[in-house]
Protein backbone atom coordinates (compact mmCIF):
# COMPACT_ATOMS: atom_id res chain seq x y z
CA UNK A 1 0.00 0.00 0.00
CA UNK A 2 1.30 3.46 -0.92
CA UNK A 3 1.63 5.92 1.92
CA UNK A 4 1.33 8.98 -0.30
CA UNK A 5 -1.39 11.47 0.50
CA UNK A 6 -2.79 14.20 -1.74
CA UNK A 7 -5.09 17.17 -1.40
CA UNK A 8 -7.71 16.40 -4.03
CA UNK A 9 -10.28 19.07 -3.32
CA UNK A 10 -10.38 22.57 -1.87
CA UNK A 11 -13.38 24.76 -1.25
CA UNK A 12 -13.84 27.96 0.67
CA UNK A 13 -16.20 30.88 1.01
CA UNK A 14 -14.72 34.33 0.37
CA UNK A 15 -13.34 35.88 3.55
CA UNK A 16 -15.44 38.87 4.59
CA UNK A 17 -15.41 41.27 7.56
CA UNK A 18 -19.16 40.69 7.99
CA UNK A 19 -21.52 37.98 6.81
CA UNK A 20 -24.79 38.82 8.50
CA UNK A 21 -27.03 36.65 6.37
CA UNK A 22 -25.25 33.33 6.58
CA UNK A 23 -24.75 31.23 9.67
CA UNK A 24 -21.37 29.59 9.98
CA UNK A 25 -22.96 26.23 9.42
CA UNK A 26 -24.24 27.48 6.06
CA UNK A 27 -20.77 28.82 5.29
CA UNK A 28 -19.37 25.38 6.09
CA UNK A 29 -21.95 23.76 3.83
CA UNK A 30 -20.97 26.08 0.97
CA UNK A 31 -17.26 25.35 1.45
CA UNK A 32 -17.90 21.59 1.66
CA UNK A 33 -20.02 21.61 -1.48
CA UNK A 34 -17.25 23.37 -3.39
CA UNK A 35 -14.54 21.09 -2.06
CA UNK A 36 -16.42 17.87 -2.84
CA UNK A 37 -17.22 19.20 -6.30
CA UNK A 38 -13.57 20.17 -6.83
CA UNK A 39 -12.53 16.62 -5.93
CA UNK A 40 -15.28 15.03 -7.99
CA UNK A 41 -16.69 13.17 -4.98
CA UNK A 42 -19.88 13.26 -2.92
CA UNK A 43 -20.20 13.45 0.86
CA UNK A 44 -21.03 9.75 0.81
CA UNK A 45 -17.61 8.95 -0.64
CA UNK A 46 -15.80 10.57 2.32
CA UNK A 47 -14.69 7.98 4.87
CA UNK A 48 -13.91 10.26 7.80
CA UNK A 49 -14.30 13.92 8.75
CA UNK A 50 -12.17 16.28 10.85
CA UNK A 51 -13.65 19.56 12.04
CA UNK A 52 -11.44 22.28 13.54
CA UNK A 53 -12.91 24.92 15.80
CA UNK A 54 -12.56 26.13 19.36
CA UNK A 55 -15.01 26.81 22.13
CA UNK A 56 -15.91 30.33 23.26
CA UNK A 57 -14.76 32.13 20.11
CA UNK A 58 -18.29 32.43 18.80
CA UNK A 59 -20.21 32.28 22.01
CA UNK A 60 -20.69 28.54 21.92
CA UNK A 61 -19.27 25.71 23.92
CA UNK A 62 -18.72 22.02 23.26
CA UNK A 63 -17.92 22.72 19.61
CA UNK A 64 -18.65 19.21 18.42
CA UNK A 65 -22.33 19.91 19.15
CA UNK A 66 -22.18 22.34 16.21
CA UNK A 67 -20.88 19.79 13.70
CA UNK A 68 -21.33 17.72 11.47
CA UNK A 69 -24.51 18.19 9.39
CA UNK A 70 -22.94 20.97 7.31
CA UNK A 71 -20.30 18.47 6.12
CA UNK A 72 -22.74 15.72 5.22
CA UNK A 73 -21.26 13.74 8.10
CA UNK A 74 -24.25 12.86 10.27
CA UNK A 75 -23.90 9.33 11.65
CA UNK A 76 -20.42 9.12 10.15
CA UNK A 77 -16.89 9.05 11.68
CA UNK A 78 -16.11 12.60 12.85
CA UNK A 79 -13.66 14.10 15.25
CA UNK A 80 -13.07 17.68 16.24
CA UNK A 81 -9.71 19.34 16.79
CA UNK A 82 -9.43 22.39 19.04
CA UNK A 83 -6.27 23.74 17.46
CA UNK A 84 -4.87 25.02 14.21
CA UNK A 85 -6.45 23.95 10.93
CA UNK A 86 -3.15 22.40 9.90
CA UNK A 87 -3.41 20.04 12.85
CA UNK A 88 -6.63 18.88 11.21
CA UNK A 89 -4.67 18.26 8.01
CA UNK A 90 -2.06 16.31 9.98
CA UNK A 91 -4.84 14.23 11.56
CA UNK A 92 -6.23 13.48 8.09
CA UNK A 93 -2.79 12.45 6.82
CA UNK A 94 -2.50 10.03 9.73
CA UNK A 95 -5.97 8.59 9.13
CA UNK A 96 -5.02 7.90 5.53
CA UNK A 97 -1.49 6.61 6.13
CA UNK A 98 -2.70 4.22 8.80
CA UNK A 99 -5.21 2.80 6.33
CA UNK A 100 -8.26 3.82 8.34
CA UNK A 101 -9.62 6.02 5.57
CA UNK A 102 -9.08 6.68 1.87
CA UNK A 103 -10.88 10.00 1.66
CA UNK A 104 -10.94 12.49 4.55
CA UNK A 105 -12.59 15.93 4.67
CA UNK A 106 -10.96 18.56 6.89
CA UNK A 107 -13.09 21.55 7.80
CA UNK A 108 -12.36 24.74 9.72
CA UNK A 109 -14.44 27.84 10.16
CA UNK A 110 -14.69 30.96 12.21
CA UNK A 111 -17.33 33.63 12.07
CA UNK A 112 -15.21 36.33 13.62
CA UNK A 113 -17.92 38.97 13.30
CA UNK A 114 -19.89 37.01 15.88
CA UNK A 115 -17.09 37.60 18.40
CA UNK A 116 -18.01 40.83 20.10
CA UNK A 117 -15.25 40.70 22.73
CA UNK A 118 -12.29 39.07 21.04
CA UNK A 119 -9.75 40.54 23.44
CA UNK A 120 -11.62 39.04 26.38
CA UNK A 121 -11.42 35.58 24.82
CA UNK A 122 -7.72 36.08 24.05
CA UNK A 123 -7.04 37.18 27.61
CA UNK A 124 -8.51 33.95 28.91
CA UNK A 125 -5.80 32.11 26.98
CA UNK A 126 -3.22 33.55 29.40
CA UNK A 127 -2.48 31.85 32.71
CA UNK A 128 -4.65 33.63 35.28
CA UNK A 129 -2.21 33.42 38.17
CA UNK A 130 0.96 34.71 36.49
CA UNK A 131 0.30 36.10 33.02
CA UNK A 132 -2.95 38.07 32.98
CA UNK A 133 -2.60 41.77 33.56
CA UNK A 134 -5.93 43.45 34.25
CA UNK A 135 -7.17 46.23 32.02
CA UNK A 136 -4.81 45.92 29.06
CA UNK A 137 -5.16 44.41 25.61
CA UNK A 138 -3.80 40.86 25.32
CA UNK A 139 -1.86 41.97 22.21
CA UNK A 140 0.80 43.05 24.73
CA UNK A 141 2.33 39.60 24.33
CA UNK A 142 2.90 40.24 20.61
CA UNK A 143 4.23 43.73 21.33
CA UNK A 144 6.88 42.26 23.63
CA UNK A 145 7.75 39.49 21.19
CA UNK A 146 8.12 41.97 18.33
CA UNK A 147 10.42 44.19 20.42
CA UNK A 148 12.70 41.27 21.27
CA UNK A 149 12.74 40.03 17.67
CA UNK A 150 13.78 43.47 16.39
CA UNK A 151 16.37 43.74 19.18
CA UNK A 152 17.97 40.37 18.41
CA UNK A 153 18.03 40.71 14.63
CA UNK A 154 18.49 44.44 14.20
CA UNK A 155 15.60 44.38 11.72
CA UNK A 156 14.19 47.87 11.13
CA UNK A 157 10.50 48.61 11.65
CA UNK A 158 10.38 49.52 7.94
CA UNK A 159 10.76 45.84 7.11
CA UNK A 160 7.78 44.94 9.27
CA UNK A 161 5.76 47.67 7.56
CA UNK A 162 6.86 46.32 4.17
CA UNK A 163 5.38 42.91 5.03
CA UNK A 164 2.01 44.63 5.48
CA UNK A 165 2.38 46.61 2.24
CA UNK A 166 3.30 43.47 0.29
CA UNK A 167 0.59 41.22 1.69
CA UNK A 168 -2.18 43.80 1.33
CA UNK A 169 -1.13 44.33 -2.27
CA UNK A 170 -0.95 40.59 -2.96
CA UNK A 171 -4.50 40.31 -1.63
CA UNK A 172 -5.79 42.52 -4.44
CA UNK A 173 -5.20 39.61 -6.83
CA UNK A 174 -6.93 37.05 -4.65
CA UNK A 175 -10.72 36.98 -5.06
CA UNK A 176 -11.32 35.41 -1.63
CA UNK A 177 -9.23 38.02 0.24
CA UNK A 178 -11.04 40.67 2.27
CA UNK A 179 -8.38 43.32 2.77
CA UNK A 180 -6.62 43.98 -0.52
CA UNK A 181 -5.30 47.54 -0.54
CA UNK A 182 -2.49 49.67 -1.90
CA UNK A 183 -0.59 51.09 1.05
CA UNK A 184 2.77 52.76 1.47
CA UNK A 185 5.16 51.85 4.30
CA UNK A 186 4.43 55.28 5.73
CA UNK A 187 0.71 54.47 5.92
CA UNK A 188 1.59 51.46 8.05
CA UNK A 189 4.10 53.31 10.21
CA UNK A 190 1.59 56.12 10.75
CA UNK A 191 -1.11 53.77 12.06
CA UNK A 192 -1.79 53.91 15.79
CA UNK A 193 0.48 52.06 18.21
CA UNK A 194 -1.44 49.26 19.90
CA UNK A 195 1.41 47.80 21.94
CA UNK A 196 4.49 49.65 20.70
CA UNK A 197 6.36 48.81 18.60
CA UNK A 198 3.33 46.86 17.29
CA UNK A 199 0.96 49.02 15.26
CA UNK A 200 -2.66 48.64 14.29
CA UNK A 201 -1.98 47.86 10.62
CA UNK A 202 0.58 45.22 11.61
CA UNK A 203 -2.16 43.10 13.19
CA UNK A 204 -4.22 40.91 10.86
CA UNK A 205 -7.80 42.19 10.71
CA UNK A 206 -10.48 39.57 11.43
CA UNK A 207 -12.63 38.02 8.72
CA UNK A 208 -15.41 35.42 8.57
CA UNK A 209 -14.79 32.24 6.66
CA UNK A 210 -15.04 28.49 6.23
CA UNK A 211 -12.74 26.10 4.36
CA UNK A 212 -12.97 22.43 3.49
CA UNK A 213 -10.15 20.33 2.07
CA UNK A 214 -10.46 16.77 0.82
CA UNK A 215 -7.43 14.53 1.33
CA UNK A 216 -6.97 11.18 -0.34
CA UNK A 217 -4.79 8.10 -0.37
CA UNK A 218 -2.80 7.56 -3.54
CA UNK A 219 -5.28 5.00 -4.79
CA UNK A 220 -8.24 7.31 -4.25
CA UNK A 221 -6.33 10.36 -5.50
CA UNK A 222 -5.69 8.64 -8.84
CA UNK A 223 -9.44 8.72 -9.45
CA UNK A 224 -9.65 12.49 -8.90
CA UNK A 225 -8.86 15.15 -11.51
CA UNK A 226 -6.31 17.37 -9.78
CA UNK A 227 -4.33 15.79 -6.92
CA UNK A 228 -1.63 17.85 -5.19
CA UNK A 229 0.71 15.64 -3.20
CA UNK A 230 1.61 16.37 0.40
CA UNK A 231 5.31 15.67 0.69
CA UNK A 232 5.75 16.39 4.36
CA UNK A 233 3.93 17.53 7.44
CA UNK A 234 5.29 18.65 10.78
CA UNK A 235 4.02 20.31 13.87
CA UNK A 236 5.33 21.37 17.26
CA UNK A 237 3.92 23.17 20.27
CA UNK A 238 6.05 25.57 22.26
CA UNK A 239 5.94 25.70 26.06
CA UNK A 240 2.58 27.05 27.19
CA UNK A 241 4.41 29.28 29.69
CA UNK A 242 5.34 32.70 28.35
CA UNK A 243 8.34 32.71 30.71
CA UNK A 244 9.74 29.55 29.13
CA UNK A 245 9.43 30.53 25.46
CA UNK A 246 11.97 32.26 23.30
CA UNK A 247 10.78 35.84 22.78
CA UNK A 248 12.99 36.48 19.76
CA UNK A 249 12.85 33.27 17.74
CA UNK A 250 10.03 31.01 16.58
CA UNK A 251 11.53 27.77 17.94
CA UNK A 252 8.27 25.88 17.39
CA UNK A 253 8.33 26.74 13.67
CA UNK A 254 11.96 25.59 13.31
CA UNK A 255 11.06 22.20 14.75
CA UNK A 256 7.83 21.88 12.75
CA UNK A 257 9.51 22.69 9.45
CA UNK A 258 12.47 20.39 10.18
CA UNK A 259 9.99 17.56 10.72
CA UNK A 260 8.20 18.35 7.45
CA UNK A 261 11.44 18.76 5.47
CA UNK A 262 12.76 15.46 6.75
CA UNK A 263 9.61 13.65 5.68
CA UNK A 264 9.73 15.37 2.29
CA UNK A 265 13.46 14.77 1.78
CA UNK A 266 14.21 18.46 1.51
CA UNK A 267 17.83 19.19 2.40
CA UNK A 268 18.15 22.78 1.26
CA UNK A 269 14.81 24.49 1.80
CA UNK A 270 16.04 27.89 0.63
CA UNK A 271 16.92 26.40 -2.75
CA UNK A 272 14.19 23.80 -3.14
CA UNK A 273 11.07 25.65 -1.99
CA UNK A 274 9.48 27.66 -4.79
CA UNK A 275 7.00 29.71 -2.76
CA UNK A 276 5.79 29.85 0.80
CA UNK A 277 2.66 30.58 2.77
CA UNK A 278 3.70 31.36 6.34
CA UNK A 279 1.87 32.70 9.34
CA UNK A 280 1.65 36.50 9.46
CA UNK A 281 -0.97 36.97 12.16
CA UNK A 282 1.24 39.84 13.25
CA UNK A 283 3.47 41.27 10.49
CA UNK A 284 6.78 40.61 12.29
CA UNK A 285 5.83 36.92 12.55
CA UNK A 286 6.32 36.54 8.80
CA UNK A 287 9.97 37.58 9.13
CA UNK A 288 10.45 35.41 12.21
CA UNK A 289 8.85 32.40 10.53
CA UNK A 290 10.85 32.74 7.30
CA UNK A 291 14.02 32.55 9.36
CA UNK A 292 12.73 29.67 11.47
CA UNK A 293 11.80 27.75 8.32
CA UNK A 294 15.35 28.23 7.00
CA UNK A 295 14.00 29.91 3.89
CA UNK A 296 16.12 32.96 4.62
CA UNK A 297 19.30 33.11 6.72
CA UNK A 298 18.68 34.33 10.24
CA UNK A 299 18.61 38.12 10.52
CA UNK A 300 18.45 38.48 6.73
CA UNK A 301 14.67 38.40 6.43
CA UNK A 302 14.33 42.16 6.84
CA UNK A 303 16.81 42.98 4.10
CA UNK A 304 15.30 40.51 1.64
CA UNK A 305 11.76 41.77 2.29
CA UNK A 306 12.87 45.39 1.84
CA UNK A 307 14.55 44.48 -1.45
CA UNK A 308 11.33 42.91 -2.74
CA UNK A 309 12.62 39.33 -2.69
CA UNK A 310 9.39 38.01 -1.15
CA UNK A 311 7.00 39.72 -3.56
CA UNK A 312 5.04 37.65 -6.02
CA UNK A 313 7.66 38.23 -8.70
CA UNK A 314 10.61 37.93 -6.31
CA UNK A 315 13.12 35.16 -5.68
CA UNK A 316 10.92 33.56 -3.01
CA UNK A 317 7.29 34.67 -3.21
CA UNK A 318 5.85 34.66 0.32
CA UNK A 319 2.15 34.82 1.05
CA UNK A 320 1.15 35.53 -2.51
CA UNK A 321 -2.40 34.82 -1.29
CA UNK A 322 -2.21 38.01 0.74
CA UNK A 323 -1.56 36.16 3.98
CA UNK A 324 -3.64 36.88 7.04
CA UNK A 325 -2.83 40.56 6.74
CA UNK A 326 -4.39 40.72 3.30
CA UNK A 327 -6.96 37.90 3.35
CA UNK A 328 -8.12 38.49 6.91
CA UNK A 329 -7.53 36.50 10.05
CA UNK A 330 -9.98 33.66 10.49
CA UNK A 331 -8.57 32.01 13.62
CA UNK A 332 -8.09 28.28 13.19
CA UNK A 333 -9.35 28.35 9.60
CA UNK A 334 -6.61 30.77 8.55
CA UNK A 335 -4.05 28.09 7.79
CA UNK A 336 -6.50 26.13 5.66
CA UNK A 337 -7.18 29.18 3.51
CA UNK A 338 -3.44 29.28 2.95
CA UNK A 339 -3.32 25.55 2.17
CA UNK A 340 -6.13 26.01 -0.36
CA UNK A 341 -4.17 28.92 -1.89
CA UNK A 342 -1.02 26.76 -2.10
CA UNK A 343 -3.01 23.97 -3.78
CA UNK A 344 -4.23 26.42 -6.44
CA UNK A 345 -0.68 27.71 -6.95
CA UNK A 346 0.67 24.22 -7.55
CA UNK A 347 -2.19 23.43 -9.92
CA UNK A 348 -1.52 26.68 -11.78
CA UNK A 349 -5.04 27.88 -11.00
CA UNK A 350 -4.21 30.93 -8.92
CA UNK A 351 -5.17 33.39 -11.65
CA UNK A 352 -3.72 36.83 -11.10
CA UNK A 353 -2.13 35.60 -7.87
CA UNK A 354 -0.19 32.91 -9.73
CA UNK A 355 3.49 32.57 -8.85
CA UNK A 356 5.45 31.79 -11.99
CA UNK A 357 7.50 28.77 -11.14
CA UNK A 358 5.05 27.17 -8.74
CA UNK A 359 3.30 25.12 -11.37
CA UNK A 360 6.21 24.11 -13.58
CA UNK A 361 6.68 20.41 -13.99
CA UNK A 362 9.30 18.58 -11.98
CA UNK A 363 9.66 19.41 -8.35
CA UNK A 364 6.51 21.10 -7.18
CA UNK A 365 7.23 22.20 -3.72
CA UNK A 366 5.27 24.75 -1.82
CA UNK A 367 5.57 25.27 1.84
CA UNK A 368 2.64 25.66 4.11
CA UNK A 369 4.00 26.06 7.53
CA UNK A 370 2.46 24.28 10.41
CA UNK A 371 2.98 25.70 13.80
CA UNK A 372 1.40 26.34 17.10
CA UNK A 373 1.29 29.92 18.13
CA UNK A 374 -1.68 30.85 20.23
CA UNK A 375 -1.20 34.58 20.35
CA UNK B 1 -21.93 46.76 12.83
CA UNK B 2 -24.95 46.62 10.56
CA UNK B 3 -26.85 43.55 11.59
CA UNK B 4 -30.26 45.14 11.34
CA UNK B 5 -31.26 43.03 8.36
CA UNK B 6 -30.27 39.75 9.88
CA UNK B 7 -31.75 37.73 12.68
CA UNK B 8 -29.12 37.48 15.36
CA UNK B 9 -29.17 36.31 18.94
CA UNK B 10 -27.18 38.55 21.25
CA UNK B 11 -25.69 36.88 24.26
CA UNK B 12 -23.18 37.10 27.03
CA UNK B 13 -21.33 34.15 28.47
CA UNK B 14 -21.75 34.33 32.24
CA UNK B 15 -19.19 31.65 32.89
CA UNK B 16 -17.90 31.42 36.43
CA UNK B 17 -14.91 29.33 37.30
CA UNK B 18 -12.04 28.70 39.66
CA UNK B 19 -8.40 28.30 38.74
CA UNK B 20 -6.23 26.45 41.21
CA UNK B 21 -2.74 27.85 41.66
CA UNK B 22 -1.61 24.34 42.55
CA UNK B 23 1.11 23.09 44.86
CA UNK B 24 3.85 25.08 43.11
CA UNK B 25 1.77 28.22 42.74
CA UNK B 26 0.65 28.11 46.36
CA UNK B 27 4.23 27.97 47.57
CA UNK B 28 5.30 30.75 45.20
CA UNK B 29 2.55 33.15 46.23
CA UNK B 30 2.79 32.40 49.97
CA UNK B 31 6.57 32.92 49.85
CA UNK B 32 6.07 36.19 48.00
CA UNK B 33 3.44 37.36 50.48
CA UNK B 34 5.32 36.41 53.63
CA UNK B 35 8.92 37.13 52.74
CA UNK B 36 9.02 39.12 49.52
CA UNK B 37 11.25 36.68 47.66
CA UNK B 38 10.60 34.37 44.73
CA UNK B 39 10.30 30.62 45.18
CA UNK B 40 11.68 28.70 42.19
CA UNK B 41 12.31 25.08 41.30
CA UNK B 42 15.54 23.77 39.81
CA UNK B 43 16.19 20.78 37.63
CA UNK B 44 19.76 19.73 38.46
CA UNK B 45 19.86 17.37 35.49
CA UNK B 46 18.94 20.00 32.88
CA UNK B 47 20.37 22.93 34.83
CA UNK B 48 17.16 24.85 34.37
CA UNK B 49 15.62 27.05 37.05
CA UNK B 50 11.89 27.45 36.63
CA UNK B 51 10.14 30.71 37.34
CA UNK B 52 7.14 30.51 37.58
CA UNK B 53 8.05 27.37 39.54
CA UNK B 54 6.82 24.04 38.31
CA UNK B 55 6.61 20.68 40.01
CA UNK B 56 8.07 18.98 36.96
CA UNK B 57 10.81 19.69 34.44
CA UNK B 58 9.35 20.31 30.99
CA UNK B 59 12.54 18.97 29.38
CA UNK B 60 13.45 15.73 31.20
CA UNK B 61 10.08 15.36 32.98
CA UNK B 62 11.74 14.96 36.40
CA UNK B 63 9.74 15.50 39.58
CA UNK B 64 10.90 18.82 41.05
CA UNK B 65 8.69 18.83 44.14
CA UNK B 66 11.77 18.59 46.39
CA UNK B 67 13.96 20.94 44.34
CA UNK B 68 12.99 24.35 45.70
CA UNK B 69 15.19 27.42 45.99
CA UNK B 70 14.64 31.14 46.47
CA UNK B 71 15.86 34.14 44.49
CA UNK B 72 15.67 37.90 44.97
CA UNK B 73 12.99 39.66 42.90
CA UNK B 74 15.34 41.46 40.53
CA UNK B 75 16.55 40.94 36.99
CA UNK B 76 16.77 42.47 33.55
CA UNK B 77 14.18 43.74 31.10
CA UNK B 78 14.27 41.01 28.47
CA UNK B 79 11.69 42.78 26.35
CA UNK B 80 8.95 45.37 26.83
CA UNK B 81 6.03 47.02 25.11
CA UNK B 82 4.14 50.26 25.47
CA UNK B 83 0.51 49.27 25.84
CA UNK B 84 -1.82 51.88 24.36
CA UNK B 85 -5.15 50.03 24.46
CA UNK B 86 -7.27 48.55 27.19
CA UNK B 87 -8.98 45.18 27.03
CA UNK B 88 -11.86 46.55 24.96
CA UNK B 89 -9.62 48.29 22.44
CA UNK B 90 -10.14 51.76 23.94
CA UNK B 91 -7.13 54.07 24.33
CA UNK B 92 -5.18 53.78 27.58
CA UNK B 93 -4.23 57.16 28.95
CA UNK B 94 -1.46 57.24 29.86
CA UNK B 95 -0.01 54.20 28.08
CA UNK B 96 1.55 51.55 30.31
CA UNK B 97 4.98 50.01 29.88
CA UNK B 98 4.81 46.25 30.37
CA UNK B 99 7.94 44.13 30.46
CA UNK B 100 9.03 40.55 30.67
CA UNK B 101 11.75 40.59 33.31
CA UNK B 102 14.29 37.78 33.20
CA UNK B 103 14.86 37.21 36.93
CA UNK B 104 18.52 36.81 37.96
CA UNK B 105 19.49 33.25 38.80
CA UNK B 106 16.61 31.75 36.80
CA UNK B 107 15.81 30.71 33.25
CA UNK B 108 12.34 32.19 33.53
CA UNK B 109 10.90 35.49 34.56
CA UNK B 110 7.83 37.51 35.33
CA UNK B 111 5.60 39.92 33.45
CA UNK B 112 4.94 43.26 35.11
CA UNK B 113 4.59 46.98 34.67
CA UNK B 114 7.66 49.21 34.59
CA UNK B 115 7.49 51.99 37.16
CA UNK B 116 9.51 55.10 38.01
CA UNK B 117 11.08 55.39 34.60
CA UNK B 118 10.55 57.69 31.64
CA UNK B 119 9.60 55.89 28.46
CA UNK B 120 12.63 57.16 26.56
CA UNK B 121 14.93 55.71 29.23
CA UNK B 122 13.63 52.14 29.01
CA UNK B 123 16.15 49.73 27.46
CA UNK B 124 16.25 46.04 26.74
CA UNK B 125 18.59 44.36 29.31
CA UNK B 126 18.09 47.23 31.77
CA UNK B 127 18.49 46.00 35.39
CA UNK B 128 15.31 46.30 37.44
CA UNK B 129 14.04 45.29 40.87
CA UNK B 130 10.53 44.38 41.89
CA UNK B 131 8.53 47.00 43.76
CA UNK B 132 6.55 45.06 46.33
CA UNK B 133 3.37 46.05 48.07
CA UNK B 134 3.87 46.68 51.80
CA UNK B 135 3.80 43.33 53.69
CA UNK B 136 0.39 43.95 55.27
CA UNK B 137 -1.23 44.66 51.96
CA UNK B 138 0.08 41.58 50.21
CA UNK B 139 -2.54 38.99 49.40
CA UNK B 140 -0.47 36.21 47.86
CA UNK B 141 -1.20 37.24 44.29
CA UNK B 142 0.77 38.48 41.33
CA UNK B 143 -0.15 42.08 42.14
CA UNK B 144 1.87 41.81 45.37
CA UNK B 145 4.52 42.84 42.87
CA UNK B 146 3.30 46.32 41.97
CA UNK B 147 5.82 46.47 39.13
CA UNK B 148 9.50 46.71 38.38
CA UNK B 149 11.67 49.83 38.66
CA UNK B 150 15.20 50.60 37.48
CA UNK B 151 17.65 49.30 40.07
CA UNK B 152 19.20 52.67 40.87
CA UNK B 153 15.83 54.37 41.32
CA UNK B 154 14.72 52.18 44.21
CA UNK B 155 14.67 53.74 47.67
CA UNK B 156 17.55 52.50 49.84
CA UNK B 157 15.40 50.80 52.44
CA UNK B 158 13.86 47.93 50.55
CA UNK B 159 10.78 46.16 51.71
CA UNK B 160 11.91 43.11 53.65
Amino acid sequence: MSDRVAVVGAGEVPLRPLSPRQSYREMGFEAATRAYDDAGVTHQDIDSFVSVCEDFHEGTSITDEYTPDQLGAVLRPVHTVAGDGLQGVAAAVMLIRTGIADLVAVEAHCKTSNILAHEQVLTMALDPSYERLPGITPHFVAGMEMRRYLHETGAPEDAVAMVVVKNRRHALSNPVAAYGEVLSPDDVLASAAVCAPLREREISPPADGAVVLVLASEEAARRTPKPVWIRGVGWASDSPWLAARSWGQASYASLATQMAYQMAGIAKPDQEIRFAEVDDTYAYKELQHLEAAQLIPRADAARIVLEGGTRRGGRLPVNSSGGSLGMGYCFDATALYRTAAAVRQIRGEAGRAQVERAATTGTQRGLNQIEDCEL
Amino acid sequence: MNLTHARVWRGTMPVQYLYTAGVAGERFFQTLRRRGVLAVTRCAECQVTYLPPRLYCERCFADLSQAWAEVAPGGRVHTYTVVCEDQDGHPLDPPQVVAFVRIDGTDGGLIGRLLRVRLQDVRVEMPVDAVLAPPRRRRGRMDDIVGFAPRRALPRRRTP
